[in-house]
């Protein structure tokens, strides 16, 4: 069954098309991930499902509520861990939690009782009298995730939680989101990390501009650029003859250029690179570095946009 | 539920600043304890330090016959010989020492340069026929009064002893004349024997004679009337008002600030629909109001004695206050983006407005600008709240007070509809 099923939603604001026209479905239980660089559509996508942005069109069902008809009964079932940290910071991580509880209609001794094994959860059992105010940005950041998860519900939507973490905390979010999953939550995780998004995901959907431009496992994904290498190198000078050159040698799928590095899709790295050398000899340049990287989601995205998915 | 949940946490947050709290409770307390001071040299635990009168008596008083042979005899033995001794001794009373300090002169003259001399502030000149007038049923007996007259305290307590002992001999004596027009001469030596029980009965109550004078300190019961509390007590409901508007404005405030904050979007994430959320927001606002409104109250009477009106007008009053208050906040703060356009709001909108309000107040002393200032003031919502509050204090009813409470309510009727008008439209 699908937890959420998502049928061409569209969103404007003004002539900015946030949204244009996406649909997906994500199975109960399995963590579903949103990957696509900065604007294009993630955040936009996560409200209009939290209830929060109205869709210009398009509707969604999450455990087969209408995000249009039965918003209130969406949000009963939905944890949304926000991007920014959404805490009341001269409160405590206990009272933040109880008020928050509250507001999921938690109450009495279930309440109490579930703020306690939430703070233990996070390992803020020691700290929870303390203001949040004087927590470090990982323990705020496991405070904000902790507000979800209070009723214990049946979605989580979790938008790009690790932004501007330490590698500690982000590791132990990311192992949380896998207990999550292993509990039976159905996730809904947007980043721009494509590895992220390649461990976590039992699925993964990629956005850019507003469109959903492919969606699937990572094996699936990965097929679509037909098993390609990505060289990245970098040059002495700029040279476009020398890109030109590239673009017919033999072997070379797709050619793009950013930054001063050159990113180009091979069908097989061994036999290309030496070309790319000679190439670059003849027309007088120097290669400073080469990076080759194995299919990934990266090379994915470079393949159906033509850019690269920048960090 | 869940809107009483979200005033809770509001009000919780609104208490933990340092900040708010000193706008909230300190500063209307501080600045009408200026005014006290300034106004109010009693500071010194509210104790009003009476200094001692000086009184110096020239009893020339030669007695009568009839009273003394009368006066004699009393039982407990009346020492005085004349009644002009009975005066003196009357002042002289131990129950009096704290107030007055007798000493007798040789003479009237010498008594009156007593007082020239400003060694004494009052002399009794007790003439020397003062017990023969007295006794004799149409005489009239007279004291001269003689005192400083840059004074005006200690004289008037001592002339206030005089004459509460005088009258009591007059209306004896007026008693003695009826009895002797109704009963003949044979009566005469009657007269002796109702002034023996009068003066016995006076002697023997002489501590009421301290307790005709009652003094008393500012505070004591009828302060609400002392100049004092009548200068301090519209300055302090003044600045409970002015301030009751920045908390309005201030708690309000707390829907940009989530906004800021992200808590407000997270809100809207949950199950709680958003008129509820915007009626906890609302009441949290209230009753942050109500309660300083409630506490500046109290301490404005414990502290300063200022006594507010009737409890009903005085509720209707603060009711309609804070209402006002807490609308005015959402207005404005419905009309700004963010946070940091709110110091033009505080700076300008606030402090005009409640000064404004205020001018009623320091107009009160002056008749021909207090018309002006009266009208003046009702341009802004600050000025009807100021007057419904002078109103209450000067005992106002709820007749003609409500002319003033419907005022406040229509403000408050404008400013929440289209506050709440646009953070709806805004949140929608």
């Amino acid at each position: 069954m699908n937890a959420i099923q998502v049928s061409e939603l569209h969103k404007s604001f003004g002539d900015v098309k946030a949204v244009q026209g996406i649909s997906f479905d994500i199975r109960e239980g399995e963590i579903f991930s949103l990957l696509g660089p900065n604007g294009a559509g993630k955040t936009t996508a996560i409200l209009i499902l939290s209830c929060i942005l109205r869709p210009d069109a398009g509707d969604a069902q999450v455990m087969g509520h209408s995000i249009r008809q039965d918003p209130m009964a969406v949000k009963a079932v939905l944890g949304v861990v926000p991007q920014e940290i959404a805490l009341y910071e001269d409160l405590s991580a206990r009272e933040n939690l109880t008020f928050w509880g509250k507001m999921y209609g938690l109450r009495g001794a279930p309440l109490r009782q579930r703020v306690e094994e939430v703070l233990e959860l996070i390992g803020l059992t020691d700290r929870a009298n303390g203001r949040v105010s004087k927590y470090s940005g990982g323990m705020k950041r496991r405070v904000n995730i902790a507000l979800a998860l209070l009723h214990k519900p049946q979605v989580i939507y979790m938008d790009e939680p690790t932004v501007g973490i330490d590698p500690q905390s982000r590791r132990s979010i990311l192992d949380g989101v896998v207990a999550l999953k292993n509990q039976g939550t159905t996730v809904l995780y947007t980043t721009h990390y494509m590895e992220e998004a390649q461990e976590l995901s039992d699925r993964i959907a990629i956005l850019d501009h507003g469109k959903l431009i492919a969606h699937g496992t990572h094996e699936e994904l990965v097929r679509i650029v037909g098993g390609l290498d990505r060289i990245t190198l970098t040059l002495s000078a700029e040279s476009p003859p020398l890109i030109e050159a590239w673009k017919a040698t033999r072997g070379v799928q797709r050619t793009s250029v950013e930054d001063g590095a050159v990113s180009l899709l091979v069908e097989d790295s061994n036999l290309v690179l030496p070309r790319l050398f000679d190439g670059a000899a003849a027309h007088g340049v120097r290669i400073t570095s080469v990076d080759i990287l194995e299919p990934n989601l990266e090379a994915v995205f470079l393949h159906l946009t033509g850019r690269a998915l920048r960090d | 539920m869940k809107a009483i949940d979200i005033a809770i946490k509001d009000m919780k947050r609104s208490y933990r600043s340092a900040v708010g709290l000193v706008f909230m409770f300190a500063l209307p307390l501080l600045t009408t304890g200026l005014f006290y001071f300034m106004f109010g040299n009693i500071a010194s635990g509210g104790e009003f330090d009476l200094s001692v009168t000086r009184v110096i008596v020239a009893d020339l008083d030669e007695g009568s016959p009839d009273l003394r042979a009368q006066m004699a005899s009393a039982p407990g033995g009346l020492q005085a010989a004349t009644l002009g001794q009975v005066v003196v001794e009357a002042l002289q009373n131990e129950d009096l020492s704290d107030l007055l300090e007798v000493s007798l002169a040789e003479d009237p003259a010498s008594a009156r340069g007593a007082v020239d001399g400003q060694e004494a502030q009052v002399a009794i000149l007790i003439p020397a026929d003062f017990s023969r007038q007295f006794a004799d049923p149409t005489g009239r007996a007279v004291l001269e009064f003689y005192q400083d007259p840059t004074l005006t305290i200690g004289p008037g307590i001592v002339r206030s002893i005089l004459s509460r002992f005088l009258d009591g001999i007059a209306g004896t004596k007026i008693a003695v004349e009826v009895a002797l027009d109704e009963g003949g001469p044979e009566i005469v030596e009657r007269i002796g024997e109702v002034v023996r029980l009068y003066l016995e009965a006076a002697l023997a109550q002489d501590a009421d004679a301290a307790g005709m004078i009652e003094v008393r300190s500012p505070q004591a019961e009828h302060e609400a009337t002392s100049p004092l509390v009548q200068i301090i007590g519209p300055i302090m409901g003044g600045m409970m008002i002015f301030y009751a508007f920045y908390t309005g404005f201030a708690t309000s405030q707390s829907i940009l600030r989530e906004e800021e904050e992200r808590t407000l979007p997270r809100l809207f994430t949950t199950p709680t629909p958003q008129p509820a959320i915007l009626v906890g927001k609302l009441l949290a606002v209230f009753l942050t109001v109500v309660v300083q409104m409630v506490v500046l109250l109290v301490a404005a009477y414990l502290i300063f004695r200022i006594e507010w009106g009737e409890i009903l007008e005085v509720g209707l009053m603060t009711l309609a206050t804070v209402i006002t208050a807490s609308s005015f906040g959402v207005f404005f703060n419905s009309l700004l983006k963010s946070t940091r356009q709110s110091g033009a709001m505080f700076g300008g909108v606030l402090t005009v407005t409640g000064m404004i309000g205020m001018i009623s107040i320091f107009v009160r002393g002056s008749p021909s600008a207090a018309t002006l200032g009266n009208t003046v003031s009702l341009l802004v919502p600050q000025g009807w709240a100021v007057r419904a509050m002078t109103m209450a204090m000067d005992g106002a009813t709820l007749s003609s007070l409500w002319p003033s409470l419907l005022g406040l309510l229509g403000w408050s009727a404008a400013f929440l509809g289209i506050g709440v008008w646009r953070f709806s439209r805004r949140y929608a």
